[in-house]
């Protein structure tokens, strides 16, 4: 089954008198259960595919389905509502709540869902990511691979249906990236977890099922 | 996902967020507290001058309720049968008739024009304490005995114990003892004031059963309003004034000055307003890939301005609360520190009331509150990619 469905997808930001086309006909697609790398060079429109499809922006035309629900068509509530429910987020600055503990992070999206046993599956989550011991600790006590592994237990908090990862290992040494991406793996191995990620870099590109290049805001070939 | 889960979201963030930084948390609550402690104590310190002022005033000068003559008269008539009307009434603890004359006072060959305020000292004692401000001598004691103000005792320079001579409006005189000087802080009274007995002066003036005005003490200066209306029906007058209308002068020179007070207090409340402001402000703007990160997540823009709206709460309610108590214990410190005042040569001093507690609370903290708006405002409205990546 599609868990993501876009058709023609446009996006276009205007620079002062300059019209910039980010996305130029985006048609493509992804399964349920996929791991998809998503390659190209800078400005080739990766991020701005993965900022629509994630429901932070909309596109300036074209269409996307999600799980097969059309989602240009909601209004701003339910974006919001929908992004929590069903979509994680990593990114490349990791973007942790810095007043927060490692586990109150974690917890902070399911206390917005209204989740019972937040702080439960909060701790459950960082033992999954290996950070279990760290829970009680504040990102600026955290190494950039903790960071990034706490942001990737927060973004599957919800059990989101979508994972979308925007350069998740950029700011990380090889060993780390490594580690980051065996935990990807997992997920998506054992849990079945949905992956779209966006990056640079070939090697990791390759530890993908699937790999989609965009050149000038297209998709290649 | 529901509004209880937003508000216990939004609570849980903002706690978090303002006690991460405790020295920035304890600057704005210290801005805060002294603003609000400002208003207490500054308010209470007005308010107790003015009240002491109104209080001395009344006590020297004013019944609670004052009956003058009719409307073109000069004297109020039958004054004999009023004052058994007024022994006999409910509430009416006493009353004291004053007669206005004017006159001429000679002493050692100088002379002044002088305003004569005859009165029976038994009756003016239980209404007044004119009788006690009495700087130098002794008090009225005979009927050849006169009371002269300290300001015609230096233009004549008569002392205690001298002897003066009247000259009445009807052009008689008569050489009376200088008994005491008087300096009692009403300043007509205190400008040219000669204090006598009334039956004397009735007697040279020709007068019988005549006052210029009745001065009537009740149980409580609240019945005021009430017994002008009582006092007008049953003694058949119909010029009664309540003793807020005596002392109207000094109410709007206390208004005046209170206005600048406010003003004072206006400037540090704003002052305290913008320093909550500005903080949460810039938290706001250093936030901003933070707030765009919540939003991403999932979290409402109501609720990320809830969380920023409620920081702003738990400034206002502790610093709040800070200045209450600090305002308390300043405006009690300063009631047990009087100081002399010399317009009216009394001791006052601050005082507290409750109702200054609860004014300073609501003005400080919906100031505080209404500052934490706009930077909450800015805050609900981040724009995801805009904060996220920095553009």
């Amino acid at each position: 089954m599609k868990i993501i469905d876009t058709i023609y997808l446009k996006k276009t930001y205007r620079l002062g008198r300059i019209e910039v086309n980010a996305l130029n006909g985006v048609t493509t697609s992804a399964d349920e259960g996929e791991f998809v790398a998503i390659m190209g060079p800078s400005g080739s429109g990766k991020s701005t595919f993965l900022n629509l499809v994630g429901m932070l922006d909309i596109p300036s035309s074209g269409e996307i389905y999600l799980n097969g629900t059309d989602t240009i068509k909601m209004d701003e509530r339910t974006r919001t509502e929908y992004r929590l429910k069903n979509i994680g987020f990593v990114f490349q600055f990791f973007n942790l709540f810095m007043e927060l503990t490692a586990v109150e992070n974690v917890m902070f999206p399911m206390m917005l869902s209204g989740h019972p046993f937040h702080r439960e599956r909060a701790e459950e989550l960082l033992e999954i990511v290996g950070l279990n011991k760290r829970s009680n600790h504040l990102p600026s006590e955290l190494s950039g691979g903790e960071q990034q592994r706490v942001a990737i237990a927060r973004a599957l908090s919800n059990k989101p249906k979508l994972l979308l990862t925007d350069e998740p290992t950029a700011n990380l040494d090889t060993k780390i990236t490594r580690e980051i991406m065996e935990l990807f793996r997992t997920l998506n191995h054992d849990q079945h977890q949905t992956i779209i990620m966006v990056t640079h870099n070939p090697e990791l590109g390759e530890m993908a099922d699937r790999i989609i290049h965009f050149r000038d805001g297209k998709v290649e070939g | 996902m529901g509004l209880r889960s937003d508000i216990r979201t939004a609570f849980f963030f903002a706690r978090k967020d303002t006690s991460k930084n405790k020295r920035v948390f304890a600057l704005i609550i210290i801005a805060i507290a002294f603003a609000t402690a400002n208003i207490i104590i500054i308010n209470g310190f007005m308010d107790g001058f003015s009240n002491s002022l109104m209080d001395v005033t009344l006590d020297i000068s004013s019944g609670h309720v004052n009956i003058y003559p009719k409307e073109n008269e000069r004297y109020i008539e039958g004054l004999g049968i009023k004052e058994l009307k007024l022994s006999r009434m409910e509430n009416v603890i006493a009353h004291s008739p004053r007669l206005y004359s004017s006159g001429t006072l000679s002493f050692n060959g100088k002379t002044k024009t002088v305003k004569i305020v005859a009165l029976d000292p038994e009756k003016e004692r239980d209404v007044t304490t004119i009788l006690g401000k009495i700087i130098e001598g002794g008090t009225l004691k005979r009927e050849n005995e006169i009371l002269i103000s300290y300001r015609i005792a230096e233009d004549l320079g008569a002392n205690a114990g001298g002897e003066a001579t009247l000259v009445f409006e009807n052009g008689k005189s008569k050489t009376y003892r200088i008994k005491g000087i008087t300096r009692t802080g009403v300043m007509d009274i205190d400008a040219s004031g000669v204090i006598m007995y009334m039956g004397e002066v009735n007697r040279i003036l020709g007068l019988s059963g005549k006052a210029s005005i009745i001065m009537v003490k009740i149980s409580g200066r609240e019945l005021a309003e009430e017994y002008r209306n009582i006092l007008k029906k049953e003694l058949e007058v119909t010029k009664v004034k309540v003793w807020r209308e005596e002392i109207e002068g000094i109410v709007g020179s206390m208004n005046t000055i209170k206005k600048m007070t406010d003003t004072v207090i206006a400037v540090g409340l704003f002052a305290a307003a913008v320093s909550v402001g500005v903080i949460i402000y810039v938290n706001v703007i250093y936030k901003r890939r933070q707030i765009g990160m919540m939003k991403a997540i999932g979290m409402k823009g109501s609720v990320i301005f809830t969380v920023y709206l409620m920081e702003a709460l738990f400034f206002a309610i502790i610093g709040v609360a800070s200045g209450d108590a600090l305002g308390y214990m300043g405006t009690k410190y300063l009631e047990t520190k009087p100081f002399y005042c010399p317009i009216i040569k009394e001791y006052i001093s601050a005082k507290f009331y409750t109702y200054l507690l609860y004014d300073a609370s609501i003005v400080s903290g919906a100031v505080v509150v209404l500052a934490g708006m706009y930077p909450a405002l800015i805050a609900g409205r981040t724009n995801i990619i805009k904060a996220i990546w920095g553009t």
